[in-house]
């Protein structure tokens, strides 16, 4: 025992830490640089760079880091690249880590949700702005627990570094353990001392994991609630401890149950001699949308089949149709997240997929920021059937931070904007929760007031109701119809509230198979179909409610 | 009065100490300020100024020595300050470099490693117990300096009746260190086990001393040839437990390493080293670390081509 104590506190093993940890953090931090590059490799849309990436990975994930040691370290002499032996054994060790690192990134990226990726590009972000502001903060959240593995991993390969003459601890302890014929006493020592330090990355990445908790400050969680978690015999314990924060946190039903109701004035409901009136209007507006003859086709699948639509300023359109019938597909083309095959697409007279210079395309696609730029000068908004708000933002900054980063406004002008839409939706008493904490309705809410931000020309909504429970779905169709009626916005609602499509839509077009197969006054189409398909389609969805009677 | 009976010992990270190669000369031969301050009546022999003269490419260099430092006796880190490194070699080489005015520093590598360090250019010479073969000769010039003894270590009372490196080892395994000499003499005896009827040795290579020394102790091996110093040191260590069966000759010798495109450094620490043996230090430097004076054997070459 005081063999075992004599070595624990003796200064040459201790120093072997300080040579352990120097590989380790050249091992990590050289990794993580080799590794941000390798998953943007791989992740490229250029097939070769992905190659490449993929062909290192294979090469340094599939053969051992002894091997990849001695390399480094005796082999690269002969091409004249003499590094000195810690330097040679951190180079090793970073290019070994670097595809396990890149795979986590790249898992990271990847695990962060399609939809808000989506909705992202539909506000207008380039990819590098939504790699920094949507899924860096939230792949990184969830990539802690990974990057603390690999750091205990490399911690404990580093070791392998003895092998090239690197002084570090282990290489101490067989040194000392040879002279000294203490072999036990040394190993155990030399042991503890491992486990300190892989204690200590332990401790770290619970540090990190608490920094970054989005409910640390809105549930008021310490880092003490974390601590147990490196003590297994108490992580029962921690378990109640974590449950009970979230019972005393405000419960999101109740929440919703005192938020304040959205009155409908009676009056704003319209009848026959408003429709008129409106009808006669747009008609002499101007063009805001322009489908001509478009078609897509994913594989052997015809998705749209040669689609013509004209939607005119302040004009309300709502898609109707059964599911793969192609609404999701046109609303995602009027808003370029989808490429088409022929066709065009023109918004408020510009024709989308061509540069603005005016000549005629070259047959190259727009790269995907030039595709981000279009959007955002164009000024289409787009509500997304799951809400795909930013997971990691608050109500306030769902809306304002894209209105900084995209249209470059100040956070002065940007927060204004957002408490204003906010105030609008009836949530500015939500402004500081985050989406997880909302009910359905008032994501979809949040998210209206999002899209509407940077004052689109058009507004998509897809199916905005279609993930609600029933009794939310109200709330989003009054706002929806407050800016339809208030507000005159140009809309094109794709919706299965058959109802709502009558009351709210100046004009319902009918798609089946990817065609437009019959349009007109929303009322006159719902209520005395032509075609056939239509009016076996509105029977089926209206068995047990037929349209309510314009008054 | 030889420097070695003073029994200073070199420090791995800072190796330069001056010492004295040979019998006490007298005053008068240059002695600089520095030296003074170290040690009294200390001064370069006269034979070393006229090496340094004649190979003047290595004065005031300071070159990597590798060793395979778990050979208490002849390389291994002082157990009462384990920053340096001490033993027979160590010494050696410290005497060597004094002689043509060069530092030394360590490098420690596995044994299996140790020639292609050197090879690699990532050290300059091997000063590490390494016995001289024709088939190393392949990968480093040899200048050899003591003969071979080995010692066959086995567990105390030798349960195997393990007699030598010969038929008594059938059966037995015997741990080993990667790249040793002895590896292949005992892979030599299969045949002859097989041709007696007798089971086949089997080998455990480990990469230092200690681990050899621990498979014994553990049950898991059952002897190791090494050089005959390193079992008796392991012997004193664990007199309960481990015992020299017999100390075998082996016909090699231990050689210093050197680059195989280096010829000049090659006479030129050949040149020491025959300065070194004529002068008595070599012996005494046996002497100094317990070492059997029978090892003694006048500096020769070993190259291949």
């Amino acid at each position: 025992m005081s063999l075992f104590l004599h070595y624990l506190s003796l200064p040459y093993l201790l120093e072997g830490i300080e040579v352990t940890l120097q590989v380790t953090a050249l091992g990590l931090a050289g990794g993580l640089m080799l590794g941000l590059i390798l998953a943007w490799m791989q992740l490229s849309r250029f097939r070769w760079l992905s190659g490449i990436a993929r062909g290192y990975t294979v090469i340094f994930r599939g053969t051992p880091l002894i091997l990849q040691m001695v390399f480094a370290y005796d082999a690269l002499p002969h091409i004249g690249i003499k590094l000195p032996a810690i330097a040679a054994a951190g180079l090793a060790l970073a290019c070994n880590e670097a595809p396990f690192i890149a795979e986590m990134l790249r898992a990271g990226v990847l695990g962060v949700d399609r939809g808000q990726v989506t909705a992202g590009q539909a506000l207008g972000m380039t990819p590098s702005v939504l790699m920094r502001r949507v899924i860096a903060p939230q792949a990184i959240r969830t990539m802690i627990p990974a990057f603390g593995n690999e750091a205990v991993s490399a911690l404990k390969n580093s070791s392998l570094a003895s092998v090239i003459a690197v002084q570090e601890l282990t290489l101490r302890s067989t040194q000392l353990a040879s002279s000294t014929f203490d072999f036990f006493s040394i190993f155990f020592a030399s042991g503890l001392l491992y486990l300190v330090l892989t204690g200590a990355v332990g401790v770290i990445q619970l540090a990190l994991e608490w920094l970054l908790d989005l409910d640390r400050a809105s549930r008021g969680r310490k880092f003490a609630d974390y601590l147990p978690y490196l003590l297994p015999w108490r992580r029962a314990d921690l378990a109640t401890k974590l449950e009970l924060t979230e019972k005393t946190a405000p419960a999101v039903a109740a929440d919703a149950a005192m938020q304040p109701e959205i009155p409908v004035p009676p009056s704003r409901r319209l009848t026959r001699e408003d429709r008129t009136k409106r009808a006669a209007t747009i008609a002499r507006n101007n063009v805001a949308v322009e489908v001509k003859q478009l078609r897509k086709r994913y594989g052997a699948q015809t998705v749209l089949d040669g689609l013509d639509m004209t939607v005119r300023v302040g004009e309300v359109v709502a898609l109707l149709g059964p599911s793969g019938s192609g609404k999701s597909t046109l609303l995602r083309c009027v808003n370029h997240l989808e490429n088409w095959d022929s066709g065009t697409v023109r918004v408020g007279g510009r024709r989308l997929g061509f540069q603005d210079l005016g000549f005629q395309d070259d047959g190259k696609p727009l790269t995907p920021r030039a595709i981000a730029n279009e959007r955002a000068s164009v000024g289409v908004g787009m509500v997304f059937q799951q809400f795909n708000l930013f997971g990691h933002l608050t109500a306030r900054e769902n809306v304002a931070g894209p209105l900084r980063w995209v249209h470059g406004l100040t956070k002065i002008d940007a927060d204004r904007r957002a408490n204003e839409l906010l105030d609008r939706v009836g949530l500015s008493h939500r402004a500081d929760a985050l989406p997880r904490h909302l009910s359905g309705g008032q994501q979809q809410r949040v998210a209206i007031a999002r899209a509407l931000a940077p004052n689109p020309s058009v507004l998509l909504l897809d199916e905005p109701t279609s993930a609600l429970d029933p009794e939310l779905v109200n709330e989003v169709l009054e706002v929806i119809r407050r800016l339809a009626v208030d507000d005159g916005l140009t809309m094109i609602i794709s919706t299965h509230q058959i109802r709502f499509a009558d009351e709210v839509a100046d004009r319902v077009a009918f798609l089946s198979g990817g065609t437009i197969i019959e349009e007109g006054p929303a009322h006159e189409v719902l209520s005395n179909p032509r075609n056939p398909v239509t009016a076996r389609f509105l029977s089926v969805m209206e068995t047990d409610k037929a349209p309510e009677a314009v008054r | 009065m030889h420097k070695w009976l003073g029994g200073e010992a070199r420090r791995a990270s800072l190796p330069w100490r001056r010492a004295v190669l040979g019998a006490v000369v007298a005053a008068g031969f240059v002695t600089t300020g520095f030296l003074a301050t170290i040690g009294a009546a200390q001064a370069a022999p006269a034979a070393c100024a006229a090496l340094q003269a004649k190979y003047p490419d290595w004065k005031g260099k300071t070159l990597v020595n590798a060793i395979n430092p778990h050979t208490p006796g002849y390389e291994a880190i002082d157990p009462k300050d384990p920053s340096k490194y001490v033993g027979f070699d160590i010494d050696l080489g410290e005497e060597i470099g004094e002689c043509l005015g060069f530092k030394l520093t360590y490098k420690a590598v596995t044994f299996a490693a140790l020639l292609t360090t050197l090879a690699s250019g990532q050290a300059d010479i091997v000063i590490s117990d390494i016995y001289a073969t024709e088939e190393r000769a392949k990968a480093a010039d040899f200048i050899t300096y003591s003969k071979v003894f080995d010692g066959v270590l086995v567990a105390k009372g030798n349960p195997k009746k393990i007699t030598g490196i010969n038929t008594s080892m059938c059966g037995a395994a015997a741990a080993e260190n990667t790249g040793f000499v002895e590896v292949p003499l005992v892979q030599a005896l299969i045949p002859q086990c097989k041709a007696e009827g007798k089971p086949e040795p089997t080998l455990q290579l480990y990469d230092n001393n200690a681990n050899c020394i621990q498979a014994i102790l553990a049950g898991r091996a059952d002897t190791y040839v090494n050089d005959v110093n390193t079992v008796d040191n392991a012997v004193k260590a664990n007199p309960a437990t481990l015992e020299k069966a017999i100390a075998v000759t082996i016909p090699y010798s231990v050689g210093i390493a050197v680059p195989k495109d280096k010829p000049k450094f090659r006479e030129a620490v050949m040149a020491v080293m025959m300065e070194i043996y004529k002068s008595g230090d070599q012996a005494a430097l046996l002497k100094k670390w317990e070492l059997d004076p029978n090892n003694l054997k006048e500096p020769g070459l070993l190259t291949v081509n």
